[in-house]
């Protein structure tokens, strides 16, 4: 393939995203429809044809010079290479399946349209994100996705609620977006260059000190974009938009957008080891915390958010112990398996009449088509990381390299981790038996599931669970595929022996385990959900809002209204006002000399005359000598 | 006989105070219009005066123009008392306020 066609991958999706926006509602709604899917399924055939042009140093297609003032001069490139190649692979291929649910799933949806223009341009600022080869291309598709998620989160606007979710989420993740700003114009002010591949070459010359900041605000834009500590607390809440939306958007692939980021920089980011360091810590309380807020979550799809925060968690851990082939693996088996389990979420949302209590459901193995349970089950699995998953191979991967770095403070995360992984399979077969063991204890009537909702689940269940064979460690005799395929992009070589291998892949199988039999025992026959102070203080996920709600957006609210109602209405607007009443006044004052009698006038006449003689003879007393 | 400046000035003078007062004091339209043609007639006598005195035509000359002016004046100023009177039936100045601020 001309590599001049790599352009090709993100024109398509954006192409039918302007085409719906534009002609969607006049068009038929099955061209609609098929429009958008071709346009992903388009950019994943192409990406299948490119294949072989990421290896090696990957390939480089400049477009066209967007901006050239002075030394500055940034095309608009696209570098196809070997961390990219997966991804956008991930991102095609998983887009396809889910536009291909989504269009089941908005079977009665009027809006259409909108739905599926900011779809499709989503995947295209998502490739952009993948594809860049330089920051202000990383920096356009990253505002693109924050852009479609805020338009999709609050897709049912009519909803006051999902409109706040959308904006919450647009907000926080802007805090995110600005930092990441920041550390992209250090570093085109320290370099002198916005080439991605330029900087990570130079960063080596960059003095410690200013390394270790800069990766400190790539983590923090990092954080704002994958829903990690501190900049949690959007993702629970941006369940409010449909089902595909947060199974595209919010598990696959806009989440892990951080994860990319700082595998994009790592070569700078691994000069630092407090940086390094610092991840591995962000990741790890973000995994810890979302999986206790997981536990206690009654909605189906925030128990799916929360773990997905908890996951990514896992991945920024594995960048911070310095492999980004494991968190890539990682970032790859969670994609299949978290649409899978959100895509499944959907249907049982539809089993259950709408009802998103996991209390309220039940018996939902029986209630609709049997392959459901399955497909579920699969994704279940994957998650909690029953062995031989794909999900246990890049969870037990980054267990590994966090157990076996050399900072003896990585133990500390590896038993996070650990807990993590506990916690994880606690919580994911609570769901299990809470939606599909027993009895139904809702009241709704299911609704038929179309058959565009089923099939696209099989293909990804079956790589969630096969997911584990794109880098099959080298003790159970895999080749290592994903890891070798980066090559020199993959980070730090894991040092540890067979037996630790096996040791932890022992006590993997165990705590999965351990967390299944503690759901069960809990769980396998119903129990009304606990109500104290520990569960809702977990519900509220730590009460993250109303802490951020007293520490900024109180404080905020607060001086904003001083700046409006004590400075702008009192001070500004008083002054103004009180300047314009000044003037009616005294013009009130004047008014009175215009009696509009002639009379008075012709009498003011003489007066002024009489002055001007006065003081012209005056004049002529004086000094007449002047003339 | 040839009359001094000075008296021909002073007369002019006392012309002009009478046409004022007349002009200031009195409140019907009509009278306050002749007070403004004895003034006029009061400038031009100095006018008249001031030429004689420095034997230079200019002064009369302006005179004479004075005059057209005047007439025309006076020509507006009574079709507008006319109109004046047919508004109001009145001639009293200060009824006419309606411009007040």
């Amino acid at each position: 393939m001309n590599e001049s066609l790599l352009f090709l991958i993100p024109l398509l999706p954006l192409l039918c995203a302007v085409l719906n926006m534009f002609f969607g509602m006049r068009l038929p709604r099955l061209f609609a429809e098929t429009m958008a899917v071709t346009g992903v399924a388009g950019a994943f055939v192409l990406t299948l044809l490119f294949w072989g042009q990421g290896g090696g140093e990957g390939t480089r297609a400049v477009l066209f010079s967007w901006l050239s003032s002075g030394s500055l001069e940034v095309s608009f490139a696209l570098n196809f290479d070997r961390l990219a190649a997966p991804m956008t692979l991930m991102v095609t291929g998983v887009a396809t399946l889910i536009h291909l649910y989504a269009v089941g799933y908005m079977h009665g949806e009027d809006d259409y349209a909108r739905f599926y223009s900011l779809l499709n341009l989503f995947v295209f600022a998502m490739l952009m994100i993948v594809l860049a080869d330089n920051l202000l291309v990383l920096f356009l598709g990253w505002e693109g996705v924050g852009l479609c998620s805020y338009g999709l989160i609050g897709f049912w606007y009519r909803k006051l609620e999902n409109a706040k979710a959308g904006t919450k989420a647009f907000l926080v993740t802007r805090v995110g977006d600005v930092f990441l700003g920041i550390a992209l114009l250090w570093l085109f002010t320290l370099t002198g260059t916005l080439s991605i591949s330029a900087i990570n070459a130079q960063a080596a010359t960059i003095s410690p000190g200013v390394v270790i900041a800069l990766s400190l605000l790539l983590l923090l834009g990092a954080c704002g974009k994958s829903a990690q500590l501190p900049l949690m607390t959007w993702l629970a809440d941006a369940m409010a938009g449909p089902t595909p939306v947060s199974a595209l958007i919010h598990a696959a692939t806009m989440v892990t957008a951080g994860v990319y980021l700082l595998c994009r920089f790592f070569p700078l980011v691994s000069l630092s080891a407090v940086a390094m360091t610092a991840i591995t810590a962000i990741g790890a309380l973000t995994a810890i915390y979302a999986a206790t807020c997981a536990m206690a979550q009654r909605e189906i799809k925030r128990v799916l958010a929360y773990s997905t925060m908890s996951q990514v968690g896992y991945m920024f851990m594995a960048v911070g112990a310095g492999t980004v082939a494991g968190a890539m693996f990682h970032l790859l088996t969670h994609a299949f398996f978290k649409a899978v389990l959100f895509m499944a979420a959907g249907c049982v949302i539809h089993l259950a009449d709408n009802e998103n209590d996991i209390f309220k459901m039940g018996g939902l193995a029986r209630r609709g088509p049997p392959e459901l349970f399955w497909v579920f089950l699969a994704g279940a699995v994957c998650l909690a990381g029953l062995p031989l998953t794909g999900g246990f191979f890049s969870k037990d991967g980054i267990l590994l390299a966090l157990f076996s770095h050399p900072d003896p403070v990585y133990r500390v995360f590896w038993l996070i981790g650990v807990v993590t992984a506990l916690l994880t399979a606690f919580y994911t077969f609570r769901l299990v038996y809470l939606v599909f063991a027993g009895e139904y204890r809702g009241a709704g009537h299911p609704h038929a599931i179309p058959l565009l909702m089923r099939w696209p689940l099989w293909p990804l269940a079956l790589l969630g669970l096969g997911g584990g064979l794109l880098n099959l460690p080298a003790f159970v005799g895999g080749g290592e595929a994903l890891h070798h395929w980066y090559g020199t992009l993959a980070g730090l070589e894991v040092d540890a022996s067979q037996e630790v291998e096996w040791m932890l892949v022992g006590l993997a199988a165990a705590l999965t385990g351990g967390g299944w039999f503690a759901a069960r025992w809990r769980y396998r026959s119903y129990r009304p959900p606990l109500d104290n102070a520990v569960s809702r203080f977990l519900l509220s996920g730590w009460r993250a809002d109303a802490l951020v709600d007293c520490l900024f957006v109180r404080p905020f609210a607060a001086m904003a209204r001083f700046c409006s109602t004590g400075c702008d209405r009192t001070l500004f607007d008083g002054t103004i006002n009180g300047l314009g009443r000044l003037a009616t006044s005294w013009s009130n004052l004047l008014v009175l000399l215009t009696t509009g009698r002639l009379t008075s006038y012709l009498s003011a006449f003489a007066w002024g005359f009489l002055v001007l003689l006065g003081w012209f003879l005056l004049k002529l007393v004086n000094g007449g000598g002047h003339g | 006989m040839t009359i001094p400046f000075g008296h021909a000035l002073a007369f002019a003078g006392a012309l002009f105070v009478l046409g004022l007062s007349c002009v200031l004091i009195r409140r019907q339209i009509m009278m306050i219009l002749i007070g403004v043609e004895i003034m006029l007639n009061a400038a031009s006598l100095a006018f008249v005066a001031a030429s004689a005195y420095w034997r230079q035509p200019d002064g009369q000359v302006f005179v004479l123009l004075l005059m057209a002016i005047t007439a025309a004046e006076v020509a507006v100023a009574l079709a507008m008392v006319v109109y004046l009177w047919r508004r109001k039936r009145t001639l009293v100045a200060d009824e006419f306020n309606g411009m007040h601020g």
